[in-house]
């Protein structure tokens, strides 16, 4: 009991008032995130600590600014017809090899996530591309949800670019070295099974009716696939890959730069467009998530100054070693319902060090494979949220039932990786 | 139960002005931290500033003061840098106890207080830190320095990068690592200011012909590189020594060898780019740590933690912890440290010793508390 | 560099204030009033 009080009762209390203001009082989730916090911190005997409501807020203002100029992107490349014209030149060309199809597809969605490191980034680029064409081909609405959230998440922890990784790396001093093939490991054969269960037993029925198909892709090709139609695209992969591969030379824009210059290059595809409206209309649909971002910044702030962080950590430190892997797949990814990143910082760092011993390099890369699936949960999950937004869906929990599956298994991935670190280390290059 | 309120321009007029003041509120409160710090320097010392050595941080946030005392006899030179992270306060308290006191005999001491200054005008969020940490003086006076963040400041060097890559070795670090001070060496005359301030600090130990470098720290208690001593090679049998000392005199210290592959940091990049025996040191400090409970000024200044006793009970923590990890016994131990490094720079090499007096001892400090040996300020 | 990411960040702030003022519900005005505040504080280079 001593234990427990008053921190285990502070972390009960701040749920159960997140928890209250959400689902009892259908409060928008930032605003019920906020109020938590306030309860918090007027129960910690902090009274009403202004500052820190406002300095939490600030830890995911890179990431907001990301967001919003990434939704900027999408709805310009949406409302130019190129989505929808690119989806129809693929189902084309590739509907007879299904399999190809959901693989090459499925790496696709990968790749913005694996240059940049941000899932978010991957859901509403190649993942906006991606999703007509399952859904056309006859893939369900939420399954091609569950699909793109998920190889986003992939993507945001394969190599060359993996935030959380470095993360949880920078908190035992350990350099970004090394990590290609272990986080390779964690990630394809995911991806495989990913795309296995939710994309290709759809796409190898094929089309029901195919006069139907057909008459859907001649008014999906309504804008003529051209070079002008794709330049956003190409001034995004290239701006994009640009700042990975020439470092040094190359000027580091950024996310939000390189978003915004891909976007304005809409406006010379020759397809109108009305910039100022898109934008807003891009801004629009991002603030519920933006404010949970807000929301969720003061709540980690609060617990962290009541002492609830500690609580947590070590109580989860504090499991049987059988125990501990359980508390390791599910805490992390729970945990991550703050963000994938302040999960990896939060938790991944103390179970690495409490791992220390097996292959460090090869722990750190299944940690951060945990705290990716953080992207999934409820109520940030960046990348299910996002990504049934691409898809048109307005309720993420639909999606979230497709995930779970997929999840459990990644998540065990994870934890077979760690309990065979060494092992799988010494079969690497 | 739908709390269903409709939102007009009046509302929305409303909210904009309540975020408004919020905004002037808090921005006031963060605006506060951009104050400096008092120093009160022992007779003798003489004020430089660093962009003497590196003009480039002239008038920029970066600048800060260089402190250098010359003794009578000739010797070799020492640094002492403290704040080079603004979490860890045992750091620029150490620095400010020798600023505030020494007295050279022997060679010259040169002392930086907070020395990434841009660090200690805000708190990183999410930490929930405390602000201020106060000390109480010898005359019941009180002496108040800040609790920055361990970054830059972003206002200074915003946006950081995706991907900060250290440029003499190509390393990959978050981005955000570019504004941390001891990931930026040997820095670089023209990039960020944070690198700026490396090379700045780089330059100064070249030029100036630094004999021994201290660059102070602290760690979580969970961190394995803690109480412990981190030696380039050139420095290594220096540490020994001083280790083996430490360890008779019942302040049990581990010595790290400074990995070759961690780039950017002092006790590699002082040791590859200059003449100089670089140390880095670190004490165990609860309130920087991933296990700590309820985070305030109290916990920073006394280490008293429920979450780090039973961590220490799993077995979880690299320091002994019995319950508490005050300042004055994190603040006794780098004093210990660095005053048998100078006993032992003379046995080392004669014609590099370094001679300062009036420095409180281990046991003083317990006894009578960090406060007790700064001076006082007058009103 | 500096000067871009603020102008980004004005950007933003005006279209979160515009969707604020014509937005019906006010739950969701105030969630947008939610992002005003680190967005006006970074503009203005304060934190």
């Amino acid at each position: 009991m001593d234990w427990f009080w008053p921190e285990g009762f502070y972390a009960l209390l701040m749920v159960g008032s997140f928890a209250f203001g959400a689902f009892a009082l259908k409060l928008p989730i930032a605003i019920a995130l906020g109020a938590a916090a306030a309860v918090g911190a007027l129960a910690g005997g902090e009274g009403f600590p202004l500052r820190h409501f406002v300095e939490g807020t600030f830890g995911y203002l890179d990431t907001i600014l990301i967001i919003a100029t990434a939704m900027v992107f999408m709805k310009t490349v949406q409302k130019t017809g190129l989505l929808e014209s690119l989806a129809a030149w693929v189902i084309r060309k590739f509907r007879r090899t299904p399999l190809m199809l959901t693989m090459g597809l499925m790496l696709i969605i990968m790749i913005p996530g694996m240059i940049t490191g941000s899932s978010t980034a991957a859901v509403l680029t190649t993942g906006a591309l991606v999703a007509p064409v399952f859904i056309r081909l006859g893939v369900p609405v939420l399954k091609t949800a569950a699909a793109i959230a998920l190889g986003a998440i992939y993507g945001m922890i394969a190599p060359p670019v993996n935030v959380p990784v470095m993360i949880i790396g920078g908190g035992i001093d350990m350099p970004y070295v090394g990590f290609a093939w272990p986080l390779l490991v964690c990630t394809v054969p995911l991806a495989i099974f990913a795309g296995l269960i939710l994309i290709y037993p759809s796409l190898r029925k094929g089309a029901r009716n195919e006069e139907e198909l057909e008459a859907q892709l001649q008014k999906m090709e309504e804008a003529t696939l051209s070079f002008r139609l794709l330049l956003p695209i190409f001034v995004l992969v290239i701006l994009m890959a640009g700042e990975q591969f020439f470092p040094g030379t190359w000027p580091p824009l950024g996310l939000p730069v390189n978003f915004l210059l891909a976007a304005l290059s809409a406006l010379f595809t020759g397809r109108p467009l009305n910039f100022l409206a898109a934008s807003r209309e891009a801004v629009n649909d991002a603030i519920p998530v933006l404010g949970i971002l807000m929301g969720v910044g003061m709540f980690i702030q609060i617990m962290t100054l009541i002492g609830v962080q500690g609580f947590i950590v070590v109580s989860v430190l504090a499991l049987p070693a059988w125990l501990m892997y359980l508390g390791m797949a599910t805490s992390i990814p729970l945990f991550g319902a703050v963000s994938a990143f302040g999960a990896a910082s939060v938790l991944g760092v103390p179970f690495l060090l409490a791992l220390l011993g097996r292959n460090e390099i090869m722990v750190a890369s299944a940690l951060s494979l945990l705290a990716g699936l953080g992207d999934l949960m409820p109520p940030t999950a960046l990348a299910g949220i996002f990504a049934a937004q691409v898809v048109g869906e307005e309720n993420y929990f639909k999606v979230l039932k497709y995930c779970l599956i997929p999840a459990i298994v990644t998540a065990v991935w994870a934890v077979v990786v760690i309990l065979n670190s060494n092992l799988i280390m010494s079969y690497l290059p | 139960m739908k709390t269903e309120i409709r939102g007009t321009h009046f509302t929305a007029l409303l909210l904009l002005v309540l975020a408004l003041g919020v905004s002037a509120l808090a921005g006031m409160n963060f605006m506060s931290m951009w104050k400096d710090d008092l120093f009160l320097p022992a007779p003798g010392f003489e004020k430089h500033m660093l962009s003497e050595w590196h003009g480039g941080l002239k008038n920029t946030p970066a600048d800060v003061p260089v402190f250098i005392q010359q003794g009578e006899e000739p010797g070799g030179t020492v640094f002492i840098m403290g704040g080079t992270h603004p979490t860890e306060p045992a750091s620029a308290t150490t620095a400010t106890l020798f600023l505030e006191r020494a007295k050279v005999t022997r060679g010259r001491l040169i002392v930086i207080t907070q020395v990434n200054a841009m660090g200690f005008t805000h708190n990183s969020p999410q930490e929930a830190h405390p602000q201020h940490l106060t000390f109480t003086t010898a005359d019941g006076s009180t002496r108040t320095f800040r609790y920055g963040s361990r970054l830059t400041n972003p206002i200074y060097e915003w946006p950081s990068p995706d991907i900060y890559i250290h440029p003499a070795s190509g390393q990959q670090l978050p981005g955000k690592e570019r504004g941390n001070l001891n990931r930026c060496y040997p820095g670089v005359p023209n990039g960020s200011l944070t690198e700026q301030l490396a090379f700045a600090l780089t330059e100064m130990i070249r030029k100036e012909k630094v004999d021994l470098a201290f660059d102070l720290h602290e760690a979580s208690p969970e961190y394995p590189v803690v109480n412990a001593i981190v030696a380039h090679e050139r420095s290594m049998e220096l540490a020994a020594m001083t280790a083996m000392d430490l360890e008779f005199s019942g302040i049990p210290i581990r010595l790290e060898p400074s990995p070759k592959n961690l780039r950017g940091l002092t006790h590699r990049e002082w040791g590859d780019y200059t003449e100089t025996m670089p140390i880095l040191m670190e004490t165990g400090n609860p309130v920087q740590g991933r296990f700590r409970g309820k985070t305030d000024e109290r916990l920073a200044m006394t280490g008293v933690d429920k979450a780090y006793v039973k961590a220490a009970a799993l077995g979880y923590l690299y320091i002994p912890y019995d319950g508490s990890q005050p300042m004055e016994y994190r603040v006794g131990r780098h004093t210990a440290a660095i005053l048998s490094f100078l006993d032992n720079l003379e046995l080392f090499d004669e014609s590099k010793a370094v001679k300062v007096e009036n420095i409180p001892s281990f046991d003083d400090i317990q006894e009578k508390g960090v406060g007790y040996f700064l001076t006082p300020a007058k009103l | 560099m500096t000067l871009v990411y603020r102008a980004i960040v004005l950007f933003v702030l005006l279209l979160v204030i515009s969707c604020q003022f014509r937005e019906k519900d006010f739950w969701k005005q105030a969630t947008a009033a939610l992002v005003v505040v680190p967005l006006v504080l970074r503009l203005l280079l304060i934190k």
